[in-house]
This record gives structure tokens, sequence and C-alpha cells, in this order.
């Protein structure tokens, strides 16, 4: 019967080649069950909910004045004002305004009548919602800026002042 | 910041995402012909299912 | 019978080396895919750079979009390709690896262009949303789903034989699609920084100006013929990898009888 054993002889090609080639794979799939474990719990801390309405803020779960937030409304027109190195603003959401201070200059598009979420903390001494940070969220209408509903669209973007968006 | 220095960075992102994109591509698509071309000239054509 | 020598293994005749690189992978249908993609990319180019209109509120950063969509849908496409193939390896009778060839190169393909889909999406973000990174729905989800496929990667190359590879792959590349649902509606089930499917969606409406939404339709087609044209490669490439290695180890058996005979 033919010996098929594995040779041991001097001969026989290190094994140092294969062995690098499964180490890899290995480091990888290691890698990639943290980097899972990472994006799960960040999915839960932060993720399911994300932010709190201006409305919400004070009497929804999770939306207590006394903690760090993250708040979503439409920002007021007239409203943003530069104070030193500060940005001052108006949002609101449905019927509820809040006056947000914003520790910067907000980057994006950030403009009047547009929907932003401002992370940081309210101030019941001043009655502001202190923002360390700025994001403006786009929406998923796409309109030419040299589209004939341009007006009609405005027109729309005008209902931002009574909050709902 | 001045409007034409905003729209210089805006411009440097929106090609650079253009630039990123077909890089990657080219990488990629270098990488798999070579890796064909490499292995083609071991194997014979007949057992190649695609010749 | 003697031994092949080891050098000589890897070494083929001179004109064996020319027609191998001749031919390499290509075909006349993917000389006619590889053609049709360059002509649509330099389209998507001119559309989505020239000709397309800025957006009303996003301004000329609304142009990134045609590069970030067409990659996210074609990793979707690839990891959808991924899961019917892995489907069709476990549950015909054949259990034939060409379709576990087709799963791995589809993947392998869905890993490079998700990895784009990210770092297209971060330029997008910076630009209109003012920050690279947050961990909203939608992002965390589709971190997920691109570490779940480099694992399924990392799997493959784990070792042991073919058959190995293609079952215990198949089954991650079947459970890992469960994710591409999820990441689609994370906008709708949970808040989310960003913002809602304007195209498949399930109102119906598509809030896109006509010019906009072609040249995205024109950045999705030359995606597809890019993801058609690199999978027949990839796969034709794997097969002669899993070739090589059948005649390697072949060739080790041989070699190992031929000593315990002499």
């Amino acid at each position: 019967m033919t010996d098929l054993s594995p040779r041991t002889g001097p001969e026989t090609p290190s094994p140092a080649a294969g062995t690098k080639r499964k180490w890899l794979p290995m480091i990888v799939i290691a890698g990639v069950l943290v980097a899972g474990g990472v994006i799960v719990t960040q999915f839960l801390r932060s993720a399911v909910d994300y932010y709190c309405n201006v409305d919400e803020v004070g009497t929804r779960s999770g939306c207590d004045v006394n903690r760090r937030l993250r708040v979503q409304g439409v920002v007021q027109r007239g409203t943003v004002r530069s104070a030193g190195s500060d940005t001052d603003f108006v949002i609101a959401f449905n019927g509820a305004e809040m006056a947000v201070s914003y520790d910067g200059e907000p980057g994006g598009i950030f403009k009047e009548c547009i929907p932003v979420v401002v992370h940081g903390h309210f101030d019941t001494a001043s009655d502001t919602f202190l923002g360390d940070r700025v994001e403006v969220k786009h929406s998923d209408e796409y309109v030419a800026v040299n589209d004939e509903r341009l007006a009609e669209s405005d027109a729309l973007a005008d209902a931002c002042e009574t909050g709902t968006p | 910041m001045s409007a034409g220095v905003i729209a210089m960075e805006d411009a440097g992102f929106i090609i650079g995402s253009y630039v990123l994109t077909f890089a990657v591509i080219a990488g990629f698509t270098w990488r798999v012909l070579r890796g064909g071309r490499r292995l083609a000239d071991r194997i014979d054509d007949d057992d190649k299912y695609w010749t | 019978m003697t031994p092949p020598s080891p050098t000589r293994a890897t070494e083929a005749p001179a004109e064996q080396v020319d027609g191998g690189a001749r031919s390499g992978t290509g075909t006349f249908a993917t000389r006619m895919f590889g053609i049709a993609t360059l002509v649509t990319m330099g389209w998507l180019v001119a559309f989505g750079l020239g000709f397309s209109p800025a957006d009303r509120d996003q301004e000329e950063a609304v142009r990134i979009m045609y590069v970030h969509v067409p990659t996210v849908w074609l990793a979707y496409l690839a990891f959808t390709v991924t899961a019917a193939c892995s489907g069709l390896y476990l549950f015909t009778k054949k259990h034939s690896l060409g379709f576990d060839r087709f799963a791995g190169a589809s993947a392998e393909i869905g890993v490079v262009f998700m990895a784009l889909s990210l770092a297209t999406g971060m330029l997008w973000g910076k630009l209109t949303w003012g920050v690279y990174w947050q961990w909203d729905a939608r992002l965390t989800t589709t971190a997920l789903l691109f570490v779940s496929y480099v694992g399924y990667l990392a799997v493959r190359g784990l070792g042991g034989s073919h058959d190995q590879r293609a079952k215990r792959s198949a089954i991650i590349g079947l459970l890992a699609v469960l994710e591409i649902p999820l990441v689609h509606w994370s906008v709708r089930l949970w808040r989310s920084l960003h913002q809602e499917a304007t195209v498949l969606n399930t109102n119906g409406d598509v809030d896109m100006d006509g010019l906009m939404l072609f040249s995205l339709f024109v950045g999705v087609v030359a995606f597809t013929l890019l993801y058609v044209w690199l999978l027949l490669h990839r796969s034709r490439v794997m097969a002669m990898e899993d070739q090589l290695d059948d005649q390697g180890l072949d060739r080790a058996i041989d070699a190992r009888r031929a000593e315990a005979t002499s």
C-alpha cells in the first residue's frame, strides 16, 4: 500500500507559508468580530433613538432636559445671528420652539428653513439649548436650481415658519 | 469664509469622490486582469471553460 | 516515473505562455461588456459633473450622489447574487463549485464597492450634513453590512477543501444578505440623519429633477455593466486558482507515491 503519511524529512517544505496564509484570515475574522461588536453597541446606544424632536424635549422618555441630547427641528426664518464665535438661531417642530446657541459656525448646507440635529445640553437658566455640534438633515427631494418649480418649492419652504417641515 | 473658498472646498470633495471611485475601480480591475494573465500562463487552454 | 521538479511545475512552454497571456480571462463577451462599461462611465462623468444641474439646497454637492448611489446599488446587487449562488450551491444536487466561485467573486466586488460607497458617502456627508460620520441608523447598519462581508471573504480564505470553503461561506452568504433590507429600511424604521430613499421608496413618487434622475440612471447602468464584466473575469480567475490548487495537490500525491514505491 502506498505510504501517503505526512513527510517530516529535511526536504519537506517549510510549513511557514501555509501557516501564514491561514493566520491572516483568522486575524481578519477576529477584527471583524470586534468591529461587529462595536457597531452593534453603537447601534443600540446611538442609532435606535438618534434624536428627540423639539416638542418632545422634557416630555418624552429619553428626552429629559438634564441629560445630553440631540434635538431635531427646523431652523426658523430670520433667527440666525452670529454672536462672536457663536451662532444663535431658533429651531421648531410641531409648533414647539427652542432657542439654540451653537459654539461655532455650522457647516454643511446650514441655512434657514432646513431641518437640523443639534447635539448639546439644555441650559435651564437661559432657557437655551447649548449646542456643540450641528448636523444638517437634507430632504429626499432634488430640485434643480434653475427649475421653474423653484418658486413653488420656495413657497413650501415658507411653511418652516410654522415649525411644520 | 468667502463663497469662493467654499466653492473650491466643495469642488475638491466632488472631484475627489469621482477620482477616488475611478482610481479604486482601476486598481481592482488591474489586479483581477493581472491575476488572470498570470494564472492563464500556467493552465492549458483546454482547461479554461471560457475558451 | 520521474517526479516533476519544483521549478518546472510553475513554468510553462513558451508557446503556452504566449497563448495564455493573449487569452487571459477575456472573451468576446467580456470585451463587449468592457467597451459598453467604458462608454457609459464616460457618460456618467459628463452628466454627473457637467450636464446635470446643481440642487436647490445642496448646490454642486449633489454631484457626489451620481457615484455614491450606484456604488451602493452595485454592492446590494453583488451581495444578492452571492446569496443566490450560495443557495444554488447548497440546495442543488450537483453542489457545483462554479456557483461557489460566482458567490465569492461577487462578494469580493461587493466589498470593494461597499467601501467606495462609505467613502463617497462620507465626502457627501461632510458637504451637506457638515460631518463625515455619525452613528445613525443608516450609517451604522451599512458599516455592519460591510464588516459582515469582509468576514465572509476571510472565512473563504481559511483553507480546507474547496467543498468545505463553499459550504461554510454559502451559509454566511445566505445569512448576511438579510442585512440588506435592514440597511435600506433603516431610515424608516428608526430616526436617522440620512435622508429617505428618493427612487426605491414605497410611495411611488420620485422627487427628483428629470436630468438628475437621468444622470443617476446612467450611473446605475454603468456600474451594473462594470459589475457583470468584473464578475466574469474574477470568477474565471478563481476557477484557475482552484484548478492550480487541485493540480498542486495531485502533483504532491504523485510525487509522494513515486517516492514510496521507488
